[in-house]
């Protein structure tokens, strides 16, 4: 078989519609922005347990090292640890007020 | 002598900094207590009871969030630098995920009781956010007017 009817073999099978992909109800829908929801709230959350187990394991590093810098190293933990919960919150926030 | 009284009544400008930036914590948790009303009220005045009622839950949840984070934290500098520490480590862990379990149970009890008010619960989560840009916003006057 030449290049040239390989290409158009492709070329028609391209172009016969696919049923699996058409339009969904809104029940199919409806799962699949669950779904998405599931997930991305998952990546949230992951994401921000990894940022907050980095932020502490640096700071508890920081304070072994130099206890004299505590209150600073305290401080930016607890607005860092607060600012990282924010995050995943914000996820929340965006899937309540988008998924219905 | 002279020096000593002139230091005592003067303090240099890295002590009166550090002095000012170790009070951060405490504006926060005043900010905090000082916006939460504001918010209520104007929750209250725009989007009527109910999302005001799930507005002051949701500030309740993260002032005791915010309150007892800072209780782990400085627990677990005690623990980090050696100091005596009057909690204990299993104390801290646990204080550490009662705030989830906090956190879940109200937004359990605004869903069952009060649906609508879910939206005034979830923005009043976000009351440290607002009182942390207060006090950013406080601090960089304070450099900017101040030379802190």
């Amino acid at each position: 078989m030449g290049k040239l009817s390989k290409l158009f073999l492709v070329l028609s099978v391209l172009a016969f519609a696919v049923p699996a992909f058409a339009q969904g109800g809104a029940e199919t829908e409806g799962k699949w922005i669950a779904i998405a929801a599931g997930f991305s709230m998952a990546f949230a959350s992951g994401i921000c347990a990894l940022a907050q187990g980095k932020a502490t394991a640096a700071a508890a590093e920081s304070l072994a090292r130099n206890p004299a810098a505590r209150p600073g190293i305290q401080l930016a933990l607890i607005l860092g640890l607060a600012l990282i919960e924010s995050l995943a919150l914000y996820t929340l926030v965006i899937i309540f007020a988008k998924v219905k | 002598m002279p020096d000593q009284l002139q230091t005592e009544h003067n303090p240099a400008p890295s002590a009166v900094a550090e002095r000012f930036y170790s009070g951060a914590l405490l504006r926060i948790r005043r900010f905090m207590a000082v916006l939460a009303p504001l918010l209520v009220v104007a929750a209250w005045w725009k989007f009527g009871l109910r999302s005001a009622v799930g507005f002051a839950f949701g500030c309740a949840i993260a002032y005791v969030n915010f309150h007892w984070l800072n209780r782990v934290i400085v627990g677990f500098a005690d623990r980090a630098t050696g100091a005596a520490t009057s909690q204990s480590g299993q104390g801290i862990v646990f204080r550490f995920l009662l705030r989830y379990l906090l956190m879940a149970l109200g937004a359990y009890v605004i869903l069952s009781v009060s649906p609508a008010s879910l939206n005034g619960l979830l923005a009043g989560l976000f009351l440290p956010v607002a009182a942390i840009g207060c006090e950013a916003v406080y601090e960089l006057y304070a450099a900017l007017a101040r030379g802190v």
